[in-house]
Order: C-alpha cells, then sequence, then structure tokens
C-alpha cells in the first residue's frame, strides 16, 4: 500500500497521480497482453496523429513554393496517416474499454467474495449503506481512472513526448521552448493533486454517509412515520447533501485555477515559438511551413493538456475510492469457510469453560453444560442475559476468548466452517428473506430443493397452509425483507428453511417470538416428531415453550444455572390470579 | 428473465421521456438565474476567443510572409491573450458549471428524500431499498459529469462553430463551402446511430442497477446467508450478474468506439479537401497562405464538439434516464390521504371502526369490523399469528386506508384529517423495532427531539428498563450499531417502548411490545404502566396474556373477524377462542 500513500518524496510525487493504476494491475494480470496491445496502439495512433501538423506544414510550404502537385501528394499523406492512426484509435479506445471493464468485473468479484465472507463484528462496525456506496460507487470512481489512464492519460504522455521530438527534427530551439513549459507542467499538477485530496476523501465519506441515511430512512419508513419524524428526517439528509455540495465547489473552485493554467502555459510556449519562429523565418527569409506545423502541433494538444488537470481529478478521486474499498479487502476479518476437518457433526454439544468479552465487558463467565443428542432444550434468562451470544458461539459467528465448544466430541475450531454450519442450522433473531418465491426462500440453504422436501419442511413448521392457500402457493413472490409477510409468517419461512437442511443441531434464537403460543407449541411438536435425532436449542422467554422443553437453562448476568420446567411459576395478571385455577380447570 | 424485476419496477414507478426530463431539467437549471447567467456568458467568451485565436495565428503566419515583425508581434501578442482571456473564461466557467450541476443533483436528492416520506408505505413493499438507493445516489451522479462538462462544453462548442463558420465565410465564401463538405455526413453519420446508443445506455444501466440491488440485498442478508452456508450461491448469482454487466458495457462500447475512429477519418477528408482546395484557389490568386491555414485549423476545431456531441449524446442519454428515474420518485404519487387531508386531529370522545374491511391483495385481512374506543379506554386485541391484528393497528395509525368502511376519529373520517397532525396524537410501539445508527439515547430522542436525556433517564428509571440496559459498556449513551445490531431484540424492544412513551401521547398502540423481553423485567414495566396510562387511550396488540390486567376490553380476532368481545373474566369463562388461547399458555402442556 506504500505505494498508493502518494508522500514519497521527490519521483513519487510525479508518479502519484498513477497511484491507483499500482492497484489496478493486480486485477489485470490476466489482461497483461490486451494491455501492452493498448499502449502499442496509442503510441501508433499519437505517432501518426503528430504526423498530420508536420503534413500540413510541408503542404503550406509547398503552397508557399507553388509547388501544387506536392499539395496534392501532401494531402493525401494526410488523409493516410489520419486514417490510420483513427483506425489505430479503435484498438485504444475498445481496448481500454475492455481493460476497465475486465478491471471493474474482477474487482466486483474480489469485493463481493470478501464481503460475504467477513465475520459478524465487521458488520457492526459497518454499514450497509455506506458498504454499498464502497462496493459501487468506490469501485465506480477507480474504473473510471483506468479507463481515462488507458485513453487518455497514456496517449496525452506520449503526444508530449513525440510533440518534443517533433519539434526537435523542426528546430532544436522549440523544442527547447518546449523543456521549459513542461515542468512548469508537471509542478502545477502536483499542487493540483495535493489541494484536493483531502477534499476527495470527504466527498466519498460524504456520498457513503447519504446511501446510509437512505438506506436507514428506507427500512425505518414506518418508524419514521409513526412518529412523524419527516420533517427531521429531510433535515439530516439535507445536512448530508450540504457538506457534500460545500466539499464539490472547493474542488470546482481548485479545478478552475489549477486545470486551466496547464494550456495556458502551453498557449505561452507556443507564442514563444510563434514570435522566435517569425523573427528567424524573416530574418532567414525562409519558408513558413514549419512554423505552421509547430505551431500546430501546440493546437493538437492543447486540448488533451487540458484534460490533465481532470485525469488528477480522477486519480483523486480514485485514490479516495480504493482506500475505501480496501477495508473491504483486508482479509483481517475474513472467515476460511474451509480450512480445518471436512466432516459433518452431530451428537452432544458440550460447552467447555466459555468465556466471552465484548468491548472489555464480561458477557459470558466460565459457562460449561452439556446436551445430549435429540435433546429438546430450552434456554432462557433476563433481556440482554447473553442468550443469544451464548448460541452464536455454536455455529462460530464469534469465538469464544476462553473454552472450547465441541460437537460429538469434536472441537469446532478444528471443523470447516462450511461443514459446521452444515451440521448446525441457526434460525436468527432478525429474518431476512430475499426476494424471490417462497420456495426460493425454503430452499435457500439446501441442495435438496424439491417440491416434495419443501412442502414438508413448510408443514412442520405450520406455513404450509398460510402457502398453499395462496394463488401462487410455493411460487409466490416475496418482496425485498418479506415486507408482505407478518413477522410471525416470516419466521416460520425461516423455520421450514432451517428444517429442510435437515441439521444435527437447531438453534432457534427467540424465532417464534412473533408465532402465537399454540402454533410455536405445534411446530415443536412437528420437529420433535419428524426429526427426533435433532438436538434443539431454543431461546425463549416464553412460558409454555419452557414447558414443553425436556431441560431448562437459565442463563443470568453471564451465569448459567440448570432449571427443571417445574420451578416456572406462570406469570399470570395480579388481578386474575384468583381465577387461576377456574381457567385451569 | 435476467431483467424482470427491472422491468416491473420501470412498470411500477413510471418514468418519463428523456426530453421530457430535459427540459424540466433545464427549468431547474435556469430558475438559478446568477450562476446560469454567468456560465453562459463564460461559455460565450470561451467560444469566441477560441474562434479567434486561428485568426490571429494567420495573421501573425501572413506577417512573417510578408516579413512584418511588428504586425508579428502584435498578432502573436493577440494569440497569446486570447489564452488569457480562455483562462479566466474557463474558470468562471467550471466554477459556476459546478455549482449549477451540484445544486441541481442536491436539490433532486432532497425532493426524492421528501417524497419518499410521502409515498404510500405499500410503495416499500414494491420497490428493493438497493434500487431506490441507486436512483437518488447513483443516478444522481450519472448528471454531474453531464453537467458539469459535458453540456457547457458542447454549447461552447457549438458557438464556435457558429462564429467560425461566420468568419470564414467573411474571409473565403468558396474554400468554406469546400471546408462543410463534410458536415453533413459527419451529423448524417451521427444520427444514424442515436437508436442504437440509446438502447445500450439503457442496458448499461439496467444492468448495474441489478448488480446494486444484488449487493444490498447480500449486505443486509449475511448473516442468513452465512447461517445457511450458501456464500458460494450468493457468489455464483451475483458473478451472472456482473457478467452480464461486463457484455453489456462491451456492446455499447464497441459502437462508441467506432464512432470515435471514423470521426477521425472523415476528419482527414475535411482537411485533406480543404488543402486541395485551397491550393487550387491560392493558384487563382484568391487566398492568403495565412488564411489557408486558419482554415485547418478551423476544420480540425469543427470536429472537437462534434466528437464531444457524441459523446454527449451518450452522456445524455444516460443521464436522462437516470434524471427520469429520480423524477420517477419525485413524481410518485403521495398516499392519497396526505393530500387533500387538511382536517385539524383533535381527539375528544371516541375511534370508530366502521364496517371497516381491508385487503393486501387477494383475500380480506379484516372482514367487516366494527369497533367503538372511547377516550382512554384501553382495549386489548388478541388472536393468534395472522389474525389480522397488526394490519388493524396499521389501518389505525393510518398507514393503510381500509378497502372498505370507514375510520372516525369523533365522527370525522380519518381521510381527511391531516396525517402529521394524527399521528402526532399517537405513539406506536411496533412489531420490528426498527433503530437508527447512534446511542440509545439517540434513538429514543428520534420522536421528541425536544425531549432531553434525563427526562429518558427518568422514565428509564420509572419503568425498571435500567437492568435491560445494564451490560452497555457506555451506558446510553453506547452506540448501538446499524439497525441496533449490537443490541438483542428485548433492548431494542425496550428502546422502542422508551420511545413511544417519551411522546407522552394521548394513544398508545402498542403491538407486542415485550414479546422478547423476559417476564421479570415486563413485570416491572407493567405495574408502572397502569399509572403513566392514566387518561390516556390504549390499544394493546398481544398474544401473550400478562398484559392484558392494563386493558377494559378485550376484542378477539380470528381470521380477519371479530369474533368475541368482552372482558377478561366473561371470555375466560366462555368457552371460546380466547379461552382456548390461555389455556395453551398457562395451561398445562400435557393437554396436548
Amino acid at each position: 500500500m506504500a505505494d498508493l500513500s502518494g508522500d514519497s518524496k521527490g519521483m513519487g510525487k510525479v508518479f502519484a497521480v498513477f497511484g491507483p493504476l499500482a492497484f489496478g494491475l493486480r486485477y489485470l494480470l490476466d489482461r497483461k497482453w490486451i494491455l501492452a496491445i493498448v499502449v502499442i496502439s496509442s503510441v501508433v495512433s499519437t505517432l501518426f496523429r503528430l504526423l498530420v501538423p508536420i503534413y500540413i506544414g510541408d503542404a503550406v510550404t509547398a503552397i508557399q513554393k507553388i509547388q501544387y502537385s506536392d499539395v496534392e501528394y501532401y494531402s493525401l499523406l494526410i488523409f493516410a496517416v489520419s486514417s490510420i492512426s483513427g483506425v489505430v484509435q479503435f484498438v485504444v479506445n475498445y481496448g481500454s474499454q475492455y481493460i476497465s471493464q475486465s478491471y471493474a468485473y474482477n474487482l466486483r468479484k474480489d469485493v463481493f467474495s470478501h464481503l460475504i465472507r467477513k465475520k459478524f463484528s465487521f458488520f457492526e462496525e459497518q454499514t450497509s449503506g455506506d458498504l454499498l456506496s464502497r462496493s459501487t460507487m468506490d469501485i465506480e470512481a477507480s474504473r473510471n481512472f483506468i479507463l481515462n489512464t488507458s485513453s487518455q492519460l497514456i496517449p496525452t504522455l506520449f503526444l508530449i513526448i513525440f510533440a518534443f521530438v517533433f519539434l526537435f527534427t523542426i528546430n532544436p530551439y522549440f523544442a527547447g521552448i518546449f523543456t521549459i513549459a513542461v515542468p512548469i507542467l508537471i509542478y502545477i499538477g502536483i499542487v493540483f493533486q495535493r489541494k484536493q485530496r483531502t477534499h476527495w476523501r470527504r466527498i466519498r465519506t460524504y456520498y457513503g454517509q447519504m446511501n446510509e441515511q437512505l438506506q436507514e430512512n428506507i427500512v425505518g419508513n414506518r418508524v419514521v412515520r409513526g412518529f412523524s419524524a419527516e420533517v427531521q428526517e429531510m433535515a439530516k439528509f439535507s445536512g448530508t447533501t450540504g457538506s457534500y455540495y460545500d466539499e464539490y465547489i472547493i474542488v470546482a473552485r481548485l479545478r478552475g485555477k489549477y486545470n486551466n493554467l496547464m494550456p495556458l502555459v502551453v498557449s505561452a510556449a507556443a507564442t514563444g515559438i510563434l514570435l522566435y519562429g517569425g523573427y528567424t523565418d524573416i530574418i532567414g527569409a525562409t519558408v513558413v511551413g514549419p512554423l505552421v506545423a509547430a505551431v500546430n502541433i501546440f493546437s493538437l494538444i492543447s486540448f488533451p493538456v487540458s484534460f490533465l488537470g481532470r485525469l488528477i481529478v480522477f486519480s483523486e478521486n480514485a485514490r479516495a475510492g480504493i482506500s475505501r474499498i480496501q477495508t473491504v479487502l483486508d482479509s483481517d476479518k475474513d472467515e476460511d469457510l474451509e480450512l480445518g476437518e471436512k466432516k459433518r457433526v452431530g451428537g452432544n454439544l458440550k460447552f467447555d469453560h466459555i468465556s466471552f468479552k465484548r468491548e472489555g465487558f464480561e458477557i459470558l463467565k466460565d459457562i460449561s453444560f452439556e446436551v445430549k443428542a435429540g435433546e429438546f432444550v430450552g434456554l432462557t434468562g433476563r433481556t440482554a442475559a447473553g442468550k443469544s451470544t451464548l448460541v452464536n458461539l455454536i455455529p462460530r459467528f464469534y469465538d469464544p476468548v476462553s473454552g472450547t465448544i465441541s460437537i460429538g466430541g469434536t472441537n469446532v475450531s478444528k471443523v470447516s466452517l462450511a461443514l459446521l454450519r452444515n451440521s448446525v442450522a441457526f434460525v436468527p433473531q432478525e429474518i431476512n428473506l430475499i426476494s424471490g418465491t417462497i420456495r426460493q426462500n425454503i430452499a435457500f440453504g439446501s441442495s435438496k430443493g424439491d417440491l416434495e422436501t419443501i412442502k414438508w419442511a413448510a408443514r412442520i413448521a405450520r406455513i404450509s397452509d398460510f402457502i398453499e392457500a395462496l394463488p401462487d402457493a410455493y411460487e409466490t413472490m416475496v418482496g425485498e425483507r418479506g415486507i408482505t409477510l407478518s413477522g410471525g409468517q416470516r419466521q416460520r419461512v425461516a423455520i421450514a428453511r432451517a428444517l429442510l437442511t435437515k441439521p444435527e443441531i437447531l438453534i432457534l434464537d427467540d424465532a417464534t417470538s412473533s408465532v402465537d403460543p399454540e402454533t410455536e407449541l405445534e411446530i415443536f411438536r412437528g420437529i420433535r416428531e419428524n426429526l427426533s435425532g435433532t438436538t434443539v436449542i431454543t431461546v425463549t422467554h416464553r412460558e409454555s415453550a419452557l414447558r414443553f422443553s425436556d431441560r431448562v437453562l437459565s442463563l443470568n448476568d453471564g451465569v448459567l444455572t440448570e432449571e427443571t420446567p417445574v420451578q416456572h411459576i406462570p406469570v399470570v395478571p395480579d388481578k386474575f390470579r384468583d381465577e387461576e385455577g377456574e381457567a385451569d380447570a | 428473465m435476467a431483467y424482470e424485476y427491472e422491468q416491473e419496477e420501470e412498470k411500477f414507478i413510471p418514468m418519463q421521456k428523456g426530453s421530457r426530463a430535459f427540459g424540466r431539467l433545464l427549468k431547474d437549471i435556469f430558475s438559478m438565474r446568477r450562476e446560469s447567467s454567468i456560465l453562459i456568458g463564460a461559455v460565450l467568451t470561451t467560444a469566441i476567443a477560441a474562434t479567434l485565436y486561428p485568426l490571429s495565428l494567420a495573421f501573425a503566419i501572413n506577417s512573417v510572409i510578408s516579413g512584418n515583425f511588428e504586425y508579428l508581434y502584435i498578432y502573436a501578442t493577440i494569440f497569446f491573450l486570447l489564452y488569457v482571456v480562455q483562462f479566466f473564461s474557463n474558470r468562471e466557467r467550471t466554477i459556476s458549471s459546478t455549482v449549477l450541476a451540484q445544486s441541481v443533483i442536491r436539490s433532486l436528492r432532497e425532493r426524492a428524500f421528501e417524497n419518499l416520506q410521502y409515498v404510500p408505505v405499500t410503495f416499500f413493499g414494491k420497490v428493493k431499498t438497493g434500487y431506490l438507493i441507486s436512483r437518488i445516489t447513483n443516478d444522481g451522479e450519472t448528471l454531474s459529469e453531464f453537467l458539469t462538462f459535458q453540456l457547457p462544453q458542447v454549447v461552447s462548442g457549438v458557438a464556435t462553430v457558429i462564429v467560425s463558420i461566420s468568419i470564414m465565410f467573411y474571409y473565403d465564401f468558396n474554400l468554406t463551402l469546400y471546408a462543410l463538405i463534410v458536415i453533413p455526413a459527419l451529423m448524417g453519420f451521427t444520427l444514424s446511430l442515436q437508436g442504437k446508443v440509446r438502447r445500450n445506455y439503457l442496458r448499461t444501466r439496467r444492468s448495474i442497477a441489478a448488480i446494486t440491488g444484488n449487493l444490498s440485498e447480500n449486505i443486509n442478508a449475511v448473516r442468513t446467508i452465512k447461517s445457511f452456508n450458501v456464500e458460494k450461491n450468493m457468489e455464483e448469482r451475483f458473478d451472472g450478474l456482473n457478467n452480464t454487466n461486463f457484455t453489456a458495457n462491451m456492446k455499447a462500447s464497441l459502437l462508441s468506439s467506432l464512432y470515435g475512429s471514423s470521426i477521425r477519418v472523415i476528419e482527414a477528408v475535411g482537411v485533406a479537401i480543404v488543402l486541395i482546395a485551397g491550393a487550387l484557389q491560392l493558384k487563382a490568386g484568391l487566398a492568403s497562405v495565412g488564411i489557408l491555414v486558419a482554415f485547418v485549423v478551423y476544420v480540425q476545431e469543427f470536429f472537437e464538439p462534434v466528437v464531444q456531441l457524441s459523446q454527449l449524446y451518450n452522456s445524455y442519454q444516460s443521464s436522462m434516464v437516470g434524471v427520469a428515474r429520480i423524477y420517477g420518485i419525485i413524481d410518485f404519487p403521495r398516499q392519497s390521504s396526505t393530500e387533500n387531508a387538511t382536517m385539524p386531529a383533535d381527539f375528544r370522545d371516541h375511534i370508530e371502526l366502521r364496517g371497516v374491511s381491508f385487503s393486501y391483495g387477494e383475500d380480506d385481512a379484516l372482514r367487516n369490523i366494527n369497533i367503538k374506543i372511547r377516550k382512554g379506554e384501553k382495549i386489548g386485541i388478541v388472536g393468534h399469528t395472522g389474525a389480522g391484528k397488526t394490519t388493524l393497528s396499521n389501518l389505525i395509525m393510518k398507514f393503510y386506508s381500509p378497502t372498505e368502511g370507514e375510520i372516525l376519529l369523533d365522527g370525522q373520517n380519518l381521510r381527511s384529517i391531516s396525517t402529521g397532525d394524527y399521528r402526532k396524537l399517537i405513539a406506536p410501539v411496533l412489531q420490528e423495532p426498527f433503530m437508527f445508527k447512534g446511542s440509545v439515547y439517540d434513538n429514543v430522542l428520534f420522536s421528541n427531539p425536544g425531549a432531553s436525556r434525563e427526562q429518558i433517564d427518568a422514565l428509564v428509571k420509572r419503568f425498571s428498563l435500567g437492568e435491560v440496559f445494564r451490560n452497555l459498556p457506555d451506558g446510553l449513551k453506547t452506540n448501538i450499531g446499524e439497525m441496533g445490531r449490537n443490541l438483542s431484540e428485548g433492548q431494542r424492544q425496550a428502546i422502542s417502548i422508551l420511545r413511544a412513551f417519551i411522546r407522552d401521547p394521548e394513544i398508545l398502540i402498542l403491538d407486542e411490545p415485550t414479546s422478547q423481553i423476559d417476564p421479570y423485567s415486563e413485570k416491572l414495566i407493567i405495574d408502572s404502566l397502569s399509572d403513566f396510562l392514566e387518561d390516556k387511550t390504549l390499544i394493546l396488540i398481544t398474544h401473550r396474556f400478562s398484559m392484558v390486567a392494563l386493558v377494559d376490553r378485550i376484542i378477539v380476532l380470528n381470521e380477519g373477524n371479530v369474533v368475541e368481545e368482552g372482558n377478561f373474566n366473561d371470555l375466560l369463562s366462555s368457552d371460546g377462542v380466547f379461552h382456548h388461547l390461555y389455556s395453551i399458555q398457562y395451561g398445562n402442556s400435557d393437554g396436548f
């Protein structure tokens, strides 16, 4: 990453503009040949392009000398070299697009595979809106730079080099005048680049924030409306768009100044050549052709040079984007799904002196317990006692600070995550349905996607009646996040999804909270009957669920105790306590 | 197949034609009088200066040929000064065009955001979040390049062409005609490609929107994906979209690259024609060498704007598609009831649901519901999952309007009452409490920004919620993460409760407010509630019975119908749905 910092001394500054390119090359290793072809093509194209002013100069000389047949000859030559330059330019343009799109394709793929393998803790620090902008607009910003580097920057640099060579062949003094201009151009470029750097970083951050706020506002639209907080939300969003706007304007002011200085420097050199060349031509009474050619060369490079400033803008934008993408690409929070023993684990679950801390706060203290295969265990305890944390440790969404968890005698940290999570089905509190049909949603985690098995799982989850009553039954589309289903229905689809994998261990992390107690018990009974070998751990506060369990574990202040279901006293409204007996009767 | 959703979305959110959208955009731009006049002034100055410089070059060269030092110095100085003028005019142009572009983009984004606050709730069920975000952020961004660079450049290019053609005609009529021979060919060629170009750009936009949508979904569902170990499947899906996008872009690029090359060839033809024709003119003694050189420069300069124009066309297409997509959100009709609902909300006596039915599409979720709730009354709504309890609360919250029947506030139809005003009377505790990133305090204050932290602390104490938050490292100042992910569901519910209570509302709607809170904490909350609820109207939705002590009257829903109604004792002694539900929760499970 050092090559990206751009703060290295001396020549490093000049090449800082290429910083994002060094990053880009990593994703273009398999496109080396195309890259080479594009560079060679841009050499050829610029060479032929610069021949045009030379031949124009020659034609003018011929006209001045009244050699008209030569004029026709040079006109044909101009046509020929322009055409060649044009055709070769096609390779440059198309090739550049190919390179930049390949880069974006490969980078996106890499970002996606990193993103999806990040540990849970990564997502606790990041927001999805911001991650989305990192994986879309930030990639786009760097792609744009790669495209412009290959289609504009490289040809422009060759154009400057060849312009120098051609000027030298026309008249060494012309080249001398040009030589003064180049360092000034470079200096302007460096200052420009430095001054806008921090602003681009902020622009990209505000952009991410915009995504973030949109995401929250859209997903939380009911809360916003429910509390009529619309105006408040608009003010918040407006604050971000305002900061974004301000940064853009600062960059525009810088660009207005520095970017336009560049063609001014080029024109100063052209004026110098015009004055010097004109003067010597008059003194020597020579033909004006070479002078015309020289000035024409300048008018040819003046536009690409004015574009250099924008390339610097693109480069800074890309640099800011890449440093944000890097957060996703850094693999220290990645999980390796394949590492470890490749075996399905089953049998009894054992926690051996497990402790877990978050931000220095001890959530689980030296927890030890064992659950036999096929047992149905209720886990209860006060809100925020650490119940979710405890069950999250089983499929290794988090790793304990100390102690070991083993399933069927195998330490879970020795098993590959892919297989561990195949054996352990986890239904989380927060249910995400993907957009698609109900069938696709149930079949989500399993290759056993045949309709019969899906129906079987849906039946146990007590959602089949509901689904089958829908006009499209299992082919009914559910909206993003399953918005069209009620909370309880969504939970049951998620349970069906988990059952389909026929897991060794099923963890229900308060996964039936929106299902009424009667249906909940029916689901539990169904699991009991159909998946008798499966160990079930259900996190719940519900009396009826605890009473159904074989064993009840209670977690309080990070300490686990075993309870018997009988010890639980139903919480019945005080004022009706008298009637309790009657109700039971 | 690949774009099924996209097409559906485009149908759902109608899109204006590009030209329409462009017209509207121009109106927005010109409404900023000062900036737009500076921009036009700067663009025209640049164009004129740019056209005059080949002429000063021509005169300088003619003075070299004629051996006149003085004229050489004068014209060379003018040559340079014209560039200095361009420096200043371009600087103004850069700044004013950015101000215009960014102001327009900002206002588009804010207007879209604003309208999102008022579209019907059902809107969010139809449109994917990722796509919606992409419309407001990414589509806005495509406009930036177009408005900042391309549009001013083309205006300046067109001005340059017009001024230079006038100058050319002035100096040499015949040679100008020769120089213009290629222009029709150029125009015809450019126009013939437009249709294809547009289709290509639509395809690339859709494919990138599909990528954004997919990414958004995956990021949001990442926990589920991990739980089910389907990372690989998701990668394959994404790769498919990524590939489609690549192909679409390459296809679009093929056409634009071919176009660029063809332009170069046409340009060469133009220059050659001018040279040959110029030579003939010179032979006839009709032109000077300097003018001929100027003409060659002019012909070359024609092509720059034309090439830009073609790029502009691409950019115009993609930007207008983008703008039309943002306008689609801005124009989306707001929830009908917010439009002409202006009656102030004043709750004096009762809320009544009269013959209310509601359906989300096919079947009725609620059928012919008649309930009258007096001010200060506390009612409970119970029933099985899917009985329609939450739908009922959504209707009372005015998230939806009944398909049949009406809801009346003191006899006044809810449709005609100002939604904002009405919702100020109510505080809901929704089934799925949504959390914003920020601290616990921030999240509670969200519903009542005027409240103080001390008030929150007092509420926490009053409802004994301190215990629930005891594991937070920074207490109520702890950052709870996006969507409150760093909290447990129970803690989120506690925040949701605080959020409603801090508003001290007249009507409280509690939808399973304590389903994830442990019975002990729940009991503490309930104990303090009766006091808090004094004089307040309560609508409590639950299938848990721990809270029914708070209510005066219970309404039992079953499959969208009211099946039982009465107080706790009445319902328990009758052998109905309520009795059944109760005995499952508190009876003996041996019975099953």
